[in-house]
């Protein structure tokens, strides 16, 4: 969601809210003051009344107007109550409309000169509430909806305005790769908060950039270190090895540490490996043709484990081309089917389907379904082949994170590895 | 045959020069980048091996200044690094080859030999052993000048084995040798075995002296002393 959309967001649902209240407030507001002027002029009407009445006692019995009705009638002394005026709401029927209006109705006694008691029923038509609720929520409806305008409107602009410096920054930062060299980042603003963003991105991005560097050197310079004390000890045992002198027993113990240090050379480059990929400096891409490079790879791997005489199918639906780094393409495709060998049984079978987008690999082995979420995780060796180094599929993890390349793996009798190229 | 070597960790140059002197080589060093420079400036050498990160600075500006010289010198580069991006800049320098460390003495001597023989004989170039002559150029062998057909990999081992004669050959550098980067992380050696075998029963099918022994455990020797 766009920062600008988040604000329209937030500022659209408090307002509904705000409005509904002021809604329901501004209605029993008005109808109070048009309940109170109702009665007010009511009492007057009354006053009139009863002023006229009592000097002429029969000029004003009745009096049926459209908008005001009055009635007097005599009542016994007993239901007489001067001290109140009663005031309440009733519908009538009007036949010119020839519907029910509402109306309010001023109930009040009163005594004449001769102690007689009378009761004054004075009837006025009012406001019709459902009018007045659909009047004040069409209007509160239009207000919304203009004030909503009115917000998208003024964010547009203050977005553009005042934050266009932010929108410098992330444009400038889209294109910030700390393997190369950092662009200049002009983007002057009277902002004060700006101003420190630009800074600190400024001093962040070039200490990532450094970081980066120191981290690269690290990794050349911890590659150098290992290596060269592991080819004295590789070599000095290839001497030994050659020394007349050697028993068959010593020979025997020199190749096992032969061996022993042959898995952790292997170890060791895997693990530079891995971490060039994870710094990005396999930078370089072309088009590479995952169709050439498998068949490349069957072919040396069918020579290396021909003792298995596993039974490999390739059938290649489209021609599977994606741009990426070249090594990274074999090293990722090596192991993976390099998997399939390792992990097969004698006599098993690889099946290779390549379609337009994806790469899928499956091999008979003797191991149960693997557990997915170990999968690519560094040294976590499913099996007990001591001879692998645990790293080959956390390189293919690493190599399909710098990609938009997508694995999934499922286990029907067959391990079936999917690779997904997008 | 003369050759440097140019390496600045002691045990490492001292196992160079111990492998190079039983291949009859005069092998000297240095072991910084002066050290380097004072000699390549003073003697002419067949061969240098050379490290590229040096004490007092780096083995490439080394290899820019022997070009400027316009001395024969090949050079194998020996790095740690192993990125194809160090060995692109390397080979654009000039150097003849590039070895990544750690490297088994027996790669490091096919390659000196495969350089020394390139840079020295004119026409056409093959390796003699006893009655074994190898072209590496059109991958033929000829076994008493009869020629004898090997297949790919049987062709590279028994390149292998006549540029390492009479010295014990370790599988993994047999593997790693034929098989390059895709054994990367293999777990046995066994198909080295049936390769071997083969190969074995094949030249001595043809005739030829040289024999390839197993040597238990490790790997395999050829010799040709009867």
């Amino acid at each position: 969601m766009k920062l600008i959309q988040y604000t329209f967001r937030k500022l659209a649902f408090p307002l509904l809210i705000v409005m509904a209240v002021w809604a329901t407030a501004f209605y029993f507001l008005i109808l109070y003051e048009i309940d109170d002027e109702t009665n007010d002029s009511l009492q007057n009407y009354k006053e009139i009344i009863i002023k006229q009445f009592l000097s002429d006692s029969t000029a004003l019995a009745n009096h049926p107007d459209i908008m005001t009705r009055y009635q007097i009638r005599e009542i016994p002394a007993k239901d007489a109550n001067l001290s109140e005026d009663v005031f309440y709401d009733s519908t009538k029927y009007i036949e010119i409309e020839m519907e029910f209006e509402p109306i309010r109705v001023l109930r009040s006694n009163f005594m004449d000169a001769n102690g007689k008691y009378y009761e004054l029923v004075i009837e006025t038509s009012t406001l019709e509430k459902e009018d007045l609720i659909e009047t004040i929520l069409f209007s509160i409806i239009i207000l919304y909806l203009v004030l909503l305008v009115c917000i998208l409107l003024v964010n547009r602009y203050v977005f553009k305005k005042s934050f266009r410096p932010l929108y410098t920054i992330l444009d400038w930062l889209k294109k910030f790769r700390p393997d190369k060299p950092i662009e200049p980042l002009n983007n002057d603003t009277p902002i004060e908060e700006f101003a420190i963003l630009n800074e600190g991105i400024t001093d962040a991005s070039k200490r990532s950039s450094a970081l980066y560097e120191q981290q690269k050197q690290f990794v050349e310079n911890a590659s150098h270190e290992m290596q060269t004390p592991l080819a004295v000890c590789l070599n000095k045992l290839e001497l030994l090895s050659e020394n007349p002198d050697c028993t068959q027993e010593q020979l025997t113990e020199i190749a096992d540490i032969h061996q022993t240090l042959g898995g952790i050379v292997k170890m060791n480059k895997s693990l530079l490996l891995l971490s060039r990929i994870e710094n990005k400096q396999f930078a370089d891409t072309e088009t590479v043709s995952i169709n050439a490079i498998t068949k490349k790879i069957i072919q040396d791997f069918s020579d290396i484990y021909e003792e298995k005489q596993i039974k490999i199918s390739v059938s290649e639906n489209a021609s599977l081309k994606y741009i990426m780094n070249e090594s990274l393409a074999t090293i990722l495709i090596k192991n993976i089917v390099k998997n399939a060998f390792v992990h097969n049984i004698a006599d098993g079978e690889i099946n290779i389907t390549i379609s337009e987008n994806t790469f899928s690999i499956e091999n008979t082995g003797n191991c149960p379904e693997l557990n997915k979420e170990k999968l690519f995780r560094r040294f976590a060796k499913q099996t007990d082949n001591n001879k692998s180094t645990g790293l080959g599929l956390a390189i293919v993890q690493s190599i399909i994170l710098t990609y938009k390349i997508s694995i999934t793996y499922h286990y029907t009798g067959k391990h079936q590895f999917v690779l997904t190229f997008r | 045959m003369k050759i440097l070597i140019v390496e600045d960790d002691r045990s490492l140059r001292e196992i160079m020069i111990r492998s190079l002197e039983k291949e009859r080589y005069v092998v000297e060093s240095a072991a910084d980048y002066q050290e380097a420079s004072l000699k390549l400036n003073d003697y002419d050498y067949d061969c240098v091996v050379l490290d590229v990160m040096l004490p007092g600075g780096s083995g490439l500006t080394l290899l820019e200044e022997l070009k400027k010289m316009h001395k024969k010198e090949s050079v194998i580069i020996v790095s740690a690094k192993d990125s194809i991006e160090d060995k692109v800049t390397g080979l654009d320098l000039g150097a003849d080859d590039y070895l990544t460390k750690p490297f088994h003495l027996a790669e490091l001597n096919a390659r000196i030999k495969s350089i020394i023989r390139r840079n020295q004989q004119d026409g056409e170039i093959n390796i003699e052993l006893a009655n074994i002559t190898v072209y590496p150029d059109r991958h033929a062998v000829y076994i008493n000048n009869e020629e004898l057909i090997l297949n790919r990999k049987e062709f590279d081992l028994l390149y292998y084995f006549v540029t390492n004669p009479n010295r014990l050959i370790s599988k993994s550098a047999l593997a790693e040798s034929v098989w390059g980067d895709y054994i990367d992380q293999t777990d046995s050696f066994d198909f080295i075995y049936s390769q071997v075998k083969n190969l074995r029963k094949k030249l001595k099918t043809a005739g030829a002296t040289p024999e390839i022994k197993a040597v238990y455990g490790f790997g395999y020797k050829m010799t040709d002393e009867e």
